[in-house]
């Protein structure tokens, strides 16, 4: 009970407080997600004019636009909970050397204000959908559970970072480095086919290309994800999961005499 | 209830902290050892507080941090009935761009509050912190002192079970300090368990039932605040093991170059260790040379029945530099109006090298000869002393 309003503290404090004594306040944290969808949504369509075509993809031309946004916002939420998380514990050592909070519990906000950030990106992204008359399709519905996926081993892999990342500081920047290169390994901005066959086994191997095509195949394609794709992500989180708080259970003792 | 039982902790010293995450996967130890804490047991009732002195190193920041959960132990076991609050917590999650409301809100979570108790005591924490509308500012528009006022109402009332209280009381005007000593005898007299880890031996004496001295990691004495403050300056002059000087405690400890033989407090006009308040008395110590000491300060604490420091000073302090040579005996005196409320007194006596103690303490006597201030010389007062006030009275003219 105490630890959810802990976290929930934290949450507001990470989305709302830290713009205290601005004139917009929280809304300042809206204000970039919003702004990077209307840049790529209306420089990609409108001024570089870029056109796509998918098959079983209704013509508009916002495509490329809707192709892009589709998957960096999951990106974007993907890559800022893992790398946030990974320095948790230096960023919070104040806290964690001075009162008994629970070092699994303490990253959870983290994922709640990023997650919040995302679910609000949504929303305007999906009124963007509906104002530009793109039709919308039962499949979204699954969207949450595949958020929820990513989320977890988000979560896990942090967890697993920022333990390391207390004897060895030099992780989270090798963390920020992975993330920048991921990125562009991610058929995120560009489209898979334009990749030379001898790149494109990379992004087979990508762990997170079945991710962002399993959002784009919920908004774009309106396909609901495969039964196979479910189940292995949901056996990843899983075992991320596990080997997460594994690995801070174990070093817990030790985390707490570093700080 | 705090029930301690053999508890210990030792940190691993890496060379590099990173050689930690090189044992994990190469199985082989990179680490020693550094043990702090060995074998500690103790018990506090509920209602009792319990002092912890120790020098600086001796484990008693790291015995606090296990009692609040901080830090695992090695082995041994902590049990505290209820909720644990440390003064060592203040202003824990502060947010300086935060209002002083908010704050309240972040650090009574953080020390273990509910949201319920928070808001139930928020304004009584307001009213104490004394801070008025500056509660609806941000902190970075703070002073230092308003900072600590808050964080010390927010964990005065966090209504704990068991009350940690850090060298941290010493902050604040005395003003403040009253209040918040004020509230902590409340607390006691409420059921109350405090731990109090100080420097300050007097407020130990005033606020502990018992003590305990920790020396590097060691618990070497459990006993009446009395008796371990006596101790604990033994181990800050001597810092040699207790039992071996237990033989001379009553006569005091040290190296012994210059010891004192004898000391007497004897009133001008009583001729006699029973004195009047306002009479001059002279106190003589004897001592003799065993060694050739070319620099030596002899110094006094008066103390009160309580074990309460009432007046010290040495002649350091004086401005006079003392002598003695092997085989010499000497006397000194010192020689003040004694202007004490009546009571029982006694007298600690010690020679040693420079300013105070710790450099080398020739010899410590702990209470080495006790007077009786009887009956007031001139008008009445009260309190521990006379300041010899006078009055004037003056009309105020436009």
């Amino acid at each position: 009970m105490r630890n959810v309003a802990v976290l929930l503290t934290f949450t507001r404090q990470d989305l709302i407080d830290r713009y205290s004594g601005s004139v917009l306040g929280g809304a300042w944290s809206l204000l970039m997600p919003l702004v990077n969808i209307l840049i790529f949504t209306l420089v990609f369509s409108e001024i570089m004019g870029a056109r796509l075509s998918m098959a079983g993809m209704q013509q508009s031309e916002y495509n490329y636009s809707l192709y892009l946004v589709s998957a960096m916002l999951a990106w974007n939420c993907f890559s800022a909970t893992v790398t946030r998380t990974t320095t948790i514990f230096q960023d919070k050592a104040g806290i964690i050397a001075k009162v008994s909070i629970s070092l699994r519990t303490l990253p959870l906000y983290l994922l709640l204000s990023e997650s919040t950030i995302y679910v609000i990106s949504m929303v305007f992204f999906l009124g963007f959908i509906v104002l530009i008359d793109f039709p919308l399709s039962w499949s979204l519905l699954a969207l949450p559970v595949v958020f929820v996926i990513q989320q977890v081993i988000a979560y896990g892999l942090g967890l697993i970072f920022a333990t390391f990342s207390v004897f060895l500081r030099d992780i989270r920047e090798l963390v920020d480095i992975v993330f920048k290169v991921w990125f562009w390994l991610t058929p995120i901005v560009y489209v898979a086919d334009i990749i030379p066959d001898h790149w494109a086994g990379v992004l087979a191997y990508n762990p997170v290309t079945p991710f962002v095509d399993a959002y784009r195949d919920m908004v774009l394609l309106h396909q609901l994800p495969s039964l196979q794709f479910l189940v292995v992500t949901t056996t990843v989180a899983g075992v991320t999961l596990a080997l997460a708080l594994f690995i801070t259970q174990r070093l817990q003792q030790d985390i707490r005499d570093f700080i | 209830m705090i029930q301690v039982e053999q508890l210990t902790k030792s940190f691993k010293l890496y060379p590099q902290p990173s050689d930690r995450i090189k044992e994990l996967f190469l199985r082989r130890p990179f680490h020693t050892r550094h043990r702090v804490l060995n074998d500690i047991s103790f018990t506090v009732a509920d209602g009792e507080a319990l002092g912890i002195l120790g020098r600086n190193g001796a484990g008693k920041s790291t015995l606090l941090k296990l009692l609040t959960g901080v830090l695992v132990p090695d082995s041994g076991q902590v049990a505290l009935s209820g909720k644990v609050t440390a003064l060592l917590e203040l202003g824990t999650g502060f947010d300086m761009n935060q209002t002083g409301l908010q704050n309240i809100v972040i650090n009574g979570l953080l020390i273990g509050m509910t949201p319920a108790e928070i808001e139930a005591v928020r304004d009584q924490v307001i009213e104490f912190s004394e801070l008025g509308s500056y509660i609806h500012e941000p902190l970075r528009t703070y002073s230092s002192g308003m900072v600590m006022r808050l964080a010390f109402a927010i964990a005065i009332h966090a209504n704990p079970d068991v009350f940690i209280i850090d060298e941290a009381l010493s902050v604040g005007d005395g003003h403040f300090q009253q209040k918040c000593m004020r509230r902590i005898r409340q607390f006691r007299a409420g059921g109350g368990s405090i731990l109090f880890v100080s420097h300050d031996l007097n407020a130990v004496k005033m606020l502990c039932d018992r003590a305990i001295v920790l020396d590097q990691g060691n618990l070497v004495v459990d006993d009446e605040p009395e008796v371990a403050v006596n101790a604990y300056n033994q181990i800050l002059g001597a810092g040699d093991d207790l039992d071996d000087t237990s033989e001379t405690r009553d006569k005091g400890y040290g190296s012994f170059e210059a010891k004192i033989e004898a000391v007497e407090l004897i009133g001008q006009d009583s001729r006699a260790d029973i004195v009047t308040s306002g009479e001059t008395a002279t106190l003589s110590v004897h001592m003799q040379g065993h060694q050739d000491v070319g620099e030596m300060t002899l110094g006094i604490m008066i103390r009160d029945r309580f074990g309460q420091d009432i007046f010290g000073t040495n002649t350091h302090h004086m401005g006079q530099s003392l002598a003695i040579e092997q085989g010499e005996n000497k006397r000194f005196d010192f020689h003040f109006p004694m202007h004490l409320a009546p009571g029982k007194y006694t007298v600690t006596v010690a020679a040693h090298e420079g300013m105070d103690h710790t450099r080398h303490c020739y010899h410590w006597w702990d209470n080495a000869v006790s007077f009786e201030v009887a009956g007031i010389r001139g008008a009445p007062f009260g309190g521990v002393c006379n300041l010899q006030p006078t009055f004037t009275e003056t009309c105020a003219q436009d």
